[in-house]
């Protein structure tokens, strides 16, 4: 088990995930009680619903219950769905620059009309260029005229000016003007503080962050309420995207960074359970697989736009490779050789359809029970692993060859293409499905670790209570000292971990990133500090 | 007045022109960024700016160079400076305009056609963006069919005509018009220091010309190549062909030259480096692949200075400037960038070979491999490929 984290707390973690909610009660590494529940329409529904199990299974002192968390899919349903979204006043600070290509272009016509339309969108005079000069000065008269247009028609205001993640004195100074004209019920979401440079991603980001306050903010009083009302007196935190936490009223504000809280948390989950803290991590569900690759324990960053409900961001994402390989996947086939797995897969009705459950379709969930490796009923799962072996045995055995050799090469394509050296690697696999497929002999793999508890490796990892952090800069090291410009850096990334939850003293830094620009004369880059942080003063 | 008269007033047939519509410029972007040689920027700017433009009713025509008259005047629209600032601060439409605007008053005469610099993500969708708002067709040429880093290096000046005056633009109206006569590279390090003023990038009107002089120095049909290159692609995606290979093929029939399928592997090594070219404001450096499937065991190493520029494949030179190198990913015939490139990243590295205009002696100088600093004479791609 990883030296390095040594939590004794009561823990609580959730995975909301598509098919089921997953949940877990921990003390220290040990795992107290898990459960998986089916994912109500109501996502915080099966949360309560999940806990309440835990707490009948495990029969804890509730007091000792030192945080509940949870990765979750709440707000990410909310903007797919176009489903209780916040009124949005848009403003950009940029004109005369920027005009060519307005706020909202390339979003889906469906989306902009349930966030308010584009009569709440306003290009103002200001925004800076990189070397910290304003490209005009601000035009604050305009900002509270548009606040008179806006008034009582927007929930929040999403800000976004020229360069802000340099120079955020134009954003900062709008937002106290909308608060002057507004007030402080109306929610305001920087720019800054979203996302890093190229404008029109971030401003996407910027948007759909302010889009979802309500629904973040709802869901974290019904959770407290609900923890409150069983006794629980504690904290409660929320899986962010690179699989670290921050406290729930922090995550209020930023509900976009919980987009991709579920696989995020798997990673970290993997990490915690294997002690590994470099590899690939291998999270085997029921119609896909999720590869990532871990560096010093959390998931390499994706540094591709992500898209969510249409729309393009530059949130940071783990890099993730999803294959169409699950326990429910069917394998194609004709006269006894397989053409393809997949891409479509049973699903949840592998319990009915799969041929080891009797019935008509070929799965690889059933290639994992014929050639042996799929052998014990997990106690999370209600029904037994195969229930019709004769339909088993009847599978030729050139067909399970076929099979089996099609799945090993798929998997080791798929963490061939995550890893960056040549050497082997040690991979964890986690997941409902990672018993279903090989783990003997892969290439480019060192040794496959299968920890304990690996069904429920979302959860566990929510449980894992480190602050994740970071920030940037941009200098020319002509003019300024490489390692001041470091160290001012690392300082920003330390105090945004403790606006998270962190305590400072814990903040340890997990890699600095230097950039150079191109096509432009000097030695100009952009820094970038991640921090990690604990939530517990450390213990002996 | 508009495009439309343009086409008029020149007596344009249907056959002589082509109207750009939403899929013609993501398929013309595509194709360009592939023959961008691993530079050119991020397309996304450029291609916003122009469905903006088709969205308002701006008609965008691509006009065949040879229909053109003689008399008439055109330039080149570009964005000149950083990539990574135009990310930030995409343009003021009307900032082209506004270029264009001085450098009809300089030289007193008025502009009624466009002609796009470089085959490249940014400047290729920039083109036909500017031409749509200005009200003006796009001449299907450009100075280079490939991107490179610097103003000077076309087929243009290795033919006669020269940069100057070019009109550099910001966003807040600031005009500044840069005339050095005959000294291209003077204009070229004069409008680098100017982007830098401005902030970074700047919006250029740059070589005017004669239609006579377009056509007897540009790339002619550079834009149709880019098209059916990204054709080629984007059929092959969406047919689940092997994109390489549909790229190589459209080059075959529209240019009726023979690539090269050199190496296939995946980054293993990126080294970049300031180095001592820091006042020229390049990314300098070397990345080193390793071969996988066929290529297994190989090992190719591709020096850049934004775009690739000279390729070895197990210590054999293979390929070197003006010569294009395109690296794709193997799935989806998407470009690798030099901006972008990262550890891991696997693809096929197809070699092209330059167009004639951009292999002439003069062009040679300009920007073969002695330019770039390589001690070595320009070999043509199909004699160093000879044996592939």
């Amino acid at each position: 088990m990883d030296s390095k984290i040594k939590i004794n707390q009561l823990r609580v973690g959730f995975d909301v995930g598509g098919t089921f909610t997953d949940g877990v009660l921990v003390s220290g590494t040990e795992v107290l009680a898990k459960t998986k529940v089916l994912t109500a329409t109501d996502v915080t529904g099966g949360i309560i619903a999940a806990l309440d199990q835990l707490l009948a299974i495990s029969k804890v002192n509730k007091e000792q219950i030192s945080m509940v968390s949870l990765g979750t899919t709440h707000t990410t349903n909310a903007i797919i769905e176009r489903r209780n979204l916040n009124k949005v006043g848009i403003f950009r600070l940029g004109a005369p620059a920027t005009t060519a290509i307005p706020p909202l272009t390339g979003w889906p016509d469906d989306l902009i009309e349930v966030i308010g339309g584009k009569e709440n969108v306003f290009i103002v005079r200001g925004g800076s260029e990189y070397d910290g000069r304003d490209i005009v000065p601000l035009d604050e008269k305009a900002i509270r005229e548009a606040c008179q247009h806006i008034k009582g028609k927007v929930d929040a205001v999403a800000i976004t000016g020229v360069f802000s993640p340099i120079i955020p004195d134009h954003e900062e100074r709008t937002a106290q003007i909308v608060k002057e004209e507004l007030g402080e019920d109306v929610h305001i979401t920087l720019s800054n503080r979203i996302a890093s440079i190229s404008i029109l991603e971030r401003e996407n980001s910027t948007i759909l962050n302010a889009s979802v306050i309500n629904v973040m903010r709802r869901a974290v009083n019904s959770l407290k309420k609900a923890v409150t009302d069983r006794g629980i007196n504690t904290r409660l935190f929320i899986v962010q995207n690179d699989g670290s936490i921050m406290a729930a009223d922090y995550a209020v504000d930023y509900p976009i960074f919980t987009m991709a809280s579920g696989p995020a948390a798997s990673v970290r989950g993997a990490v915690f359970l294997s002690g590994i803290e470099n590899g690939v991590v291998v999270d085997i569900g029921g119609t896909s697989t999720d590869v990532g690759y871990i560096v010093k324990g959390f998931p390499r960053e994706s540094s591709i736009t992500v898209t969510i409900g249409g729309v393009k961001t530059n949130i940071r994402c783990p890099d993730l490779l999803s294959i169409a390989l699950g326990g429910g996947t069917i394998i194609k086939h004709k006269n006894n050789h397989v053409y393809a797995l997949g891409p479509e897969s049973v699903g949840y009705n592998l319990v009915r359809l799969a041929k080891s459950f009797g019935g008509p379709i070929l799965t690889a969930h059933d290639i994992g029970v014929a050639v042996g490796r799929l052998r014990e009923k997990l106690e999370v799962f209600n029904t037994d692993y195969v229930v019709d072996r004769q339909k088993i045995r009847d599978l030729p055995s050139d067909l399970v060859k076929g099979a089996e050799a099609l799945i090993k090469e798929t998997l080791e394509t798929a963490i061939d293409k995550m890893k960056t050296t040549a050497e082997a690697v040690p991979a964890i696999f986690v997941g409902g499905g990672a018993l279903v497929v090989p783990r003997e002999g892969l290439h480019g793999v060192s040794e496959v670790i299968l920890p304990k508890h690996f069904e429920v490796g979302g959860a566990i990892g929510a449980t894992i209570a480190e602050i994740g952090a970071y920030a940037e800069g941009v200098f020319d090291l002509e003019k300024e000292d490489r390692q001041d410009s470091i160290n001012w850096t690392v300082e920003q990334a330390k105090d945004n971990a403790v606006l998270a939850g962190a305590i400072r003293s814990t903040v340890e830094v997990i890699d600095i990133e230097e950039i150079p620009f191109t096509y432009m004369p000097g030695k100009r880059e952009k820094i970038r500090v991640r921090v990690k942080g604990k939530i517990f003063q450390e213990e002996n | 007045m508009g495009v439309w008269d343009v086409i008029r007033k020149w007596s344009l047939k249907e056959s002589d022109y082509q109207i750009i519509d939403h899929q013609a410029i993501r398929e013309i972007t595509l194709g360009a960024s592939i023959l961008a040689t691993g530079g050119g920027g991020d397309p996304e700017i450029g291609l916003l700016w122009t469905y903006k433009v088709l969205n308002e009713g701006k008609p965008i025509i691509m006009v065949d160079p040879m229909k053109i008259p003689d008399d008439v005047l055109v330039a080149s629209m570009a964005c000149l400076g950083a990539a990574l600032v135009l990310t930030e601060k995409p343009p003021n439409e009307n900032v082209l305009n506004n270029a264009i605007a001085k450098l009809e008053a300089y030289l007193g005469s008025q502009l009624q056609a466009t002609i796009p610099i470089e085959c490249g993500g940014v400047n290729s969708p920039v083109a036909y963006a500017a031409a749509g708002e200005l009200g003006v067709p796009v001449i299907d040429v450009d100075g280079m069919n490939r991107a490179f880093p610097e103003l000077q290096m076309t087929s243009w000046v290795t033919h006669g005509v020269h940069a100057s005056p070019t009109v550099s633009a910001d966003d807040r109206g600031n005009i500044t018009v840069v005339d050095t006569g005959q000294d291209d590279l003077l204009a070229e390090t004069i409008c680098r220091r100017v982007a830098m003023a401005y902030g970074g990038i700047s919006w250029i009107a740059t070589y005017p010309m004669r239609g006579k002089q377009v056509k007897e120095t540009s790339i002619l049909y550079s834009q149709s190549i880019a098209w059916a290159v990204g054709k080629a692609v984007w059929e092959a995606r969406t047919k689940h062909l092997d994109p390489v290979m549909q790229a190589m093929q459209s080059l075959k029939e529209k240019r009726n030259v023979n690539s090269f399928r050199a190496f296939k592997g995946k980054i293993v090594d990126i080294h970049r480096e300031f180095g001592g070219e820091t006042a020229k404001g390049f990314t300098l450096g070397k990345i080193t692949m390793e071969g996988i499937d066929e290529y297994k065991g190989s090992i190719a190493t591709l020096d850049f200075q934004n775009e690739w520029l000279n390729l070895l494949i197990d210590g054999r030179v293979r390929c070197m400037p003006p010569d294009l190198i395109a690296i794709l990913d193997s799935e989806t015939g998407e470009p690798i960038r030099t901006d972008i490139m990262k550890y891991g990243y696997r693809g096929t590295t197809i070699l092209i070979p330059a167009h004639e205009r951009m292999r002439t002696e003069r062009g040679i100088q300009i920007f073969g491999p002695r330019h770039f600093g390589y001690d070595l004479d320009y070999q043509p791609v199909e004699e160093l490929c000879a044996d592939l």
